[in-house]
């Protein structure tokens, strides 16, 4: 469990009466890319807001960057990056602005060389002192990523980060999730339900179906396992209609 | 730096850049500055007529000596303050709506609170922005009708009517920072915010309308302007008495107005501008003294509603979902 960036016991989450995870148990090796696929209303969502604290369980376990979750919350928090779906800023203020203000929440008390770092990084120069309120879709995303880095996490939560964007904006995030493994050794954890992202980017799938989680394994595992599958969609979709059976 | 400052600097910086809160400051200063400006014009008129009217007495030969009018030059404020009241109070519930319905709306939230911030940083941070704001915006009001009331008015302004118009305006500010907390109060707890404006703006219309103008029905002195007991030429020491007569009247007309606070901010604000006659021959200090119920009451509320934006502006009702 040391080794795991994240560790999750019997994990479970209801709204009221109503259950949205069901005992998870899951282990994501350090300097992996997991990504969690499954259906909208699976429980993807879930998971990554209990992850990141957003939200508190309803019942088991979650150790992230090895710490406990329920009793360090804000050691997690200061370990962990996030970009949720459809990333929102403060639209009066800058790039910079906005950088600054999360960096500084984060610990940072002179973040403007760590964000010159990022923005270059993330190929994001030119448009420091612009509002963000004026930027695209793709541009807040790259915003989005540059403060979910800024104060160098060593894991990155990411909900659906390629909702909305075009092939290139996918292709380039693509790129600077596999870049910020390879070249930070960040472990990337990924929901989404596209499955040719997952293909290309992760190490490592799980399934979450109707709240459980339904396959988890390597990627290499995974073709292995499913040798005359053609595709990760049909592995999906054998795995969901063997649970449905 | 603390994560509550970080939190109040960036509030600070949002709240500078919005154009409707400019507008709305710029607006309540413009209105406060005007009326100052009418009713200097108004006591200009009239201190010349007072000189036109010495000049013709001694131009007549007469050795007869006219009194000078009462010059009160601070109650030309009575406009400013009564805008403040009303207006300000209204502009205070936008602004503390304005910082916690931004975030709920925007889902900025979420990415405020994977960050390790303390337990009321959030709150913390958003009613210091505000009590800042609201710092700035009467410290720059009063300003403003100080310098129209010597400009225009020629007001002879003594260090005691300086202290008298910092107070006053100490009492605004605590008024706007206690309507800001209720709306970001209202707004946190509310699971969406637009609900807990709603109701605010309920409250603003009982505690600054509904009451303030019931309890000024009610009032047997208010039935005639200029006042009944003054028309009718009956002393002091007389109203007194005949107010013994309407003793539980009148107990239950005060009592009403006591629970407002607008109420409290009124009385204590006209007795240190010296509004009410009864005041203006007093030193401050015995303002003061005589007012302390209402300097308390405004203190409790402000008191209240600042408790109550800090603990309802927490993590699980700022992350609850709105649908």
């Amino acid at each position: 469990m040391t080794d795991a960036a994240i560790h999750t016991q019997g994990l479970s989450k209801s709204y009221g009466d109503k259950p949205a995870l069901h005992g998870l148990d899951l282990t994501v090796a350090s300097g992996e890319i997991f990504g969690l696929l499954g259906h909208n209303g699976a429980g993807k969502t879930t998971t990554v807001n209990l992850l990141t604290t957003l939200l508190e369980p309803s019942s088991g376990h979650l150790h992230v960057a090895g710490l406990d979750g329920a009793r360090d919350p804000n050691g997690v928090r200061r370990l962990i990056g996030y970009l949720p779906e459809n990333v929102q800023f403060y639209d009066n203020l800058t790039t910079v602005e906005n950088l600054r203000y999360f960096a500084r929440l984060s610990g940072l008390r002179r973040p403007d060389g760590r964000i010159r770092e990022v923005l270059e990084y993330l190929d994001f120069t030119g448009h420091d002192h612009e509002r963000v309120g004026t930027f695209s879709k793709g541009m807040r995303q790259r915003v989005g990523i540059a403060q979910a880095i800024v104060h160098s996490p060593q894991i990155l939560f990411l909900d659906e980060p390629t909702s909305g964007l075009d092939p290139q904006g996918v292709r380039n995030l693509r790129e600077i999730i596999v870049g910020l493994n390879r070249d930070l050794g960040m472990t990337i954890f990924m929901n989404t339900h596209l499955l040719a992202e997952v293909t290309r980017t992760c190490t490592s799938i799980g399934i979450l179906s109707a709240g459980r989680l339904a396959y988890h394994a390597s990627m290499e595992a995974t073709t292995r396992a499913f040798p005359g599958e053609e595709s990760l969609e049909d592995i999906y979709l054998q795995i969901e209609s063997q649970r449905a059976a | 730096m603390t994560s509550t400052l970080v939190v109040a600097r960036k509030e600070l910086l949002d709240l500078r850049r919005s154009r409707l809160l400019i507008v709305l400051l710029g607006f309540l200063a413009v209105a406060a500055t005007v009326s100052v400006l009418v009713q200097a014009a108004q006591l200009r008129v009239s201190i010349d007529q007072y000189h036109q009217y010495v000049a013709a007495l001694r131009a007549s030969g007469s050795t007869l000596t006219a009194a000078p009018p009462p010059l009160f030059p601070l109650q030309l404020l009575r406009g400013s303050v009564e805008y403040i009241e009303v207006i300000g109070a209204l502009f205070a519930i936008v602004a503390g709506y304005g910082v916690v319905a931004k975030e709920k709306q925007r889902a900025t939230i979420e990415l405020l609170f994977t960050r390790p911030v303390g337990r009321h940083a959030v709150a913390g941070g958003k009613i210091l922005a505000l009590a800042t704001a609201w710092l700035v915006a009467v410290g720059g009001i009063m300003v403003a009708v100080t310098v129209a009331l010597v400009l225009v008015g020629n007001a002879p302004l003594q260090p005691v009517d300086l202290a008298r118009l910092a107070l006053t305006g100490a009492a605004a500010w605590l008024y706007l920072v206690l309507w800001s907390c209720a709306a970001m109060g209202m707004a946190s707890m509310a699971r969406r915010p637009t609900t807990g404006l709603i109701i605010v703006l309920v409250l603003w219309l009982v505690v600054v309308l509904v009451v303030p103008q019931i309890g000024d029905t009610m009032d047997p002195d208010n039935q005639v302007p200029g006042g009944l007991f003054k028309s009718l030429q009956i002393t002091t020491a007389d109203e007194h008495t005949v107010m013994a007569h309407v003793a539980a009247y009148d107990a239950v007309r005060n009592g009403l107005e006591l629970s407002s606070v607008t109420k409290h901010v009124e009385r204590l604000t006209f007795a240190l501008l010296g509004i009410k006659d009864m005041f203006n021959q007093l030193p401050v200090a015995q303002v003061l003294t005589k007012t302390l119920a209402n300097s308390l009451s405004l203190l409790a509320g402000s008191a209240l509603a600042t408790g109550f934006a800090v603990l309802s502006t927490t993590r699980r009702t700022l992350l609850r979902r709105q649908s």
